[in-house]
């Protein structure tokens, strides 16, 4: 269960104030495949990554698995992200230093866990996104496509139970994104995944429980 | 953990050459500072077996028409007189080879069935009393040695070491010197005449009746009471000049010739000890600065990781690794090319030292790469991942 309440962010700069998110209520119950829909600009990169913990709100409180997290300590937090959290980013974020399959276990690198058995992961994870011809790859030599691909596989490695995921279909043609689609929807159903998805297409959107419209970082619907 | 760091930085090797080459270079150059200097440090701390403060050095001319009882009676008046001379403790004879003069006698053969080169110093009954020297066996020269039926000699520690290595005591032994028979009287300690840095050289301290150059002792050491050597110069010279009729006379202070042959090591050892200061403080400076671009570069990088759950911890150890990576990787090439050295022995030079060298240099780079990693690292680790990832 993820909850917002009265949450408000704003980003200072010398110059300008950004409110980018303003008094929003949001909850998202255990197992909803949830999808938010807005403008750019309007704060739906920024709804994530203060649900994923990566921010905080400048007001109003987040309470994820029954606890406010300002009262995760540091340990914790980092801890919350790497077990219950899978991320997918806007950008990707993929290491060009290391390869497609040293990218996807990342994420793994943070737990007690042996060489073999993440590397086994990371393959399973390639293959569930149709990439196990790519492991030894490197992001530099990948399409755009590709590179999604590699970023959604780098976030379901580790079995979290809550997926964020921006935009995740956004540099796929449509019959990739449909197999995108496909494998979030089964981890949904099948595990059981929280997942909120970040999304410009209509027919994404509908294919998810509930979808959320953002404008001006207010909630519209 | 360590497979990730290792992948990450044989992937990233053509950034990390230049890195990698530095700390060889200042693997190499540190080993042979630490090396040089271990061993001359050792050398300087073994004792020169003898007083060099207070002590004068003293050249004069005896006239060459004189017979050799005339010489010795003069120089037997000579000591007399300057032992009444204010501030003086003891005066002595010798021959040619004087401490930190820079000559050196030397002889050597297989006469007495094994290979023993041996340098030389011509002493009278006073020598070792004089230069305060300690025997560890047996005596110095006493009145009568000239009525022994085999001329006697004195040598240091290192001969009877070097060559009677398993006998007990090598008093009474009898070593022929070139070829001619001596009998060893007494062993003095040590005695290191040519700096604080010399090497162990077996050593021979011939009487002067083994005196074979024919030359009279025209050399002098005065011992003088703590404070009161240079008031002593004077009188000295004025009894010299008096005693034997000629201006001749060269007085000199045997602590300052101490100090002057060892410049030959002392002098290299500063230069290289500031050459390798400076190229630490230049490597740490640069490791800084890489450190700080590399880090400004991975920014998202270090986002990534944190949104991905590393700890603060985990990116301070992630740099700090990825550079101790390298660095050990310079080491472990510098080392095999430094044990090469003691293992081919292509110096005459202990290999202790070399090790010794490894060991200190190792300790100094992973020091100072780790305290200057650490810094930006730590940096690293606070940033937030909002920021950082916002950026790109
Ligand atoms: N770290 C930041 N510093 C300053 N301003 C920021 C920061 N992050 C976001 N903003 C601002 O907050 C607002 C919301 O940004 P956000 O990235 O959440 O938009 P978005 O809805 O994800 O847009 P898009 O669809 O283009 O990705 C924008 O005006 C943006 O400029
Ligand atoms: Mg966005």
């Amino acid at each position: 269960m993820i909850e917002l309440t009265n949450v408000s962010k704003s980003y200072r700069t010398d110059t300008i104030e950004t409110l980018a998110l303003q008094r929003l209520n949001l909850s998202v119950p255990d197992g909803e495949f949830l999808s938010i829909m807005g403008p750019s600009g309007c704060g739906k990169s920024t709804l994530l990554n203060i649900m994923g913990l990566i921010d905080e709100p400048s007001e109003g409180s987040v309470v994820l698995a029954g606890q406010p997290v300002t009262s995760y300590n540091g340990s914790k937090v980092a801890r919350f992200r790497n077990e219950q959290l899978g991320f997918i980013f806007q950008s990707f974020h993929l290491i060009n230093d290391l390869s497609v399959v040293d990218n996807v276990e990342l994420p793994l690198l943070y737990r007690k866990m042996g060489g073999k058995e993440r590397r086994r992961l990371a393959l399973d994870a390639l293959e569930r996104v149709g990439l196990s011809n790519r492991a030894t790859h490197f992001p530099n030599q990948l399409s755009g496509g590709q590179k999604q691909r590699v970023a959604i596989a780098r976030a379901i490695v580790g079995r979290p139970n809550i997926i964020l995921a921006d935009e995740p279909t956004g540099n796929l043609d449509s019959h990739m994104g449909g197999e995108i689609m496909d494998i979030l929807t089964r981890l949904n159903t099948d595990l059981g995944t929280t997942i909120v998805m970040v999304t410009h297409d209509e027919r994404m959107a509908r294919m998810t429980h509930r979808l959320v419209r953002l404008s001006d970082g207010e909630r519209v619907s | 953990m360590l497979t990730h760091l290792f992948k990450l930085m044989w992937n990233k090797r053509r950034t990390n050459s230049l890195l990698f080459l530095e700390i060889l270079l200042a693997f190499i150059v540190l080993f042979g500072v630490y090396s040089f200097a271990l061993y001359n440090l050792d050398r300087y701390n073994a004792p020169l077996g003898f007083q060099t403060e207070h002590m004068l050095g003293v050249a004069i001319d005896i006239d060459d028409e004189m017979d050799s009882l005339d010489v010795l009676r003069l120089q037997e008046r000579i000591k007399r007189d300057i032992r009444t001379l204010p501030g003086v403790e003891d005066v002595t004879f010798l021959g040619f080879v004087n401490p930190f003069g820079g000559s050196t006698w030397g002889i050597g053969g297989d006469d007495n069935g094994f290979d023993a080169h041996v340098t030389l110093t011509f002493a009278e009954r006073d020598y070792a009393s004089t230069l305060n020297m300690k025997l560890r066996d047996g005596r110095w020269f006493e009145e009568g040695d000239e009525n022994e039926k085999y001329p006697p000699i004195v040598v240091n520690g290192t001969f009877h070491d070097n060559f009677y290595p398993d006998a007990e005591s090598i008093v009474d032994t009898i070593f022929i010197l070139g070829s001619e028979s001596h009998k060893i009287i007494g062993v003095v300690d040590h005695y290191k005449y040519h700096s604080n840095f010399e090497e162990p050289y077996p050593h021979v301290f011939l009487p002067p009746q083994s005196n074979f150059t024919g030359e009279p002792f025209q050399q002098l050491i005065v011992r003088t009471a703590p404070g009161r050597t240079a008031q002593a110069e004077e009188p000295l010279y004025r009894l010299l000049v008096d005693a034997t009729k000629n201006t001749d006379v060269v007085i000199w202070n045997m602590e300052a010739d101490r100090k002057k042959a060892n410049r030959p090591v002392v002098i290299p050892l500063a230069i290289m000890t500031i050459i390798s200061g400076f190229l630490l403080i230049n490597i740490a400076l640069g490791l800084f600065g890489v450190l700080f671009t590399q880090i400004n570069r991975r920014r998202a990088e270090i986002g990534l990781r944190k949104a991905m759950g590393a700890t603060p911890a985990a990116v301070t150890a992630q740099f700090v690794g990825e550079v101790l990576v390298v660095t050990v990787a310079g080491l472990l090439l510098g080392t095999f090319f430094a044990v090469q050295l003691p293992l081919l022995e292509l110096l005459p030079i202990p290999g202790k030292y070399f090790y010794l060298g490894i060991g200190a240099a190792i300790t100094t780079i992973l020091l100072i790469v780790a305290l200057c990693a650490l810094i930006p690292s730590r940096q690293a680790a606070r940033l937030h991942p909002a920021t950082v990832l916002h950026e790109e």
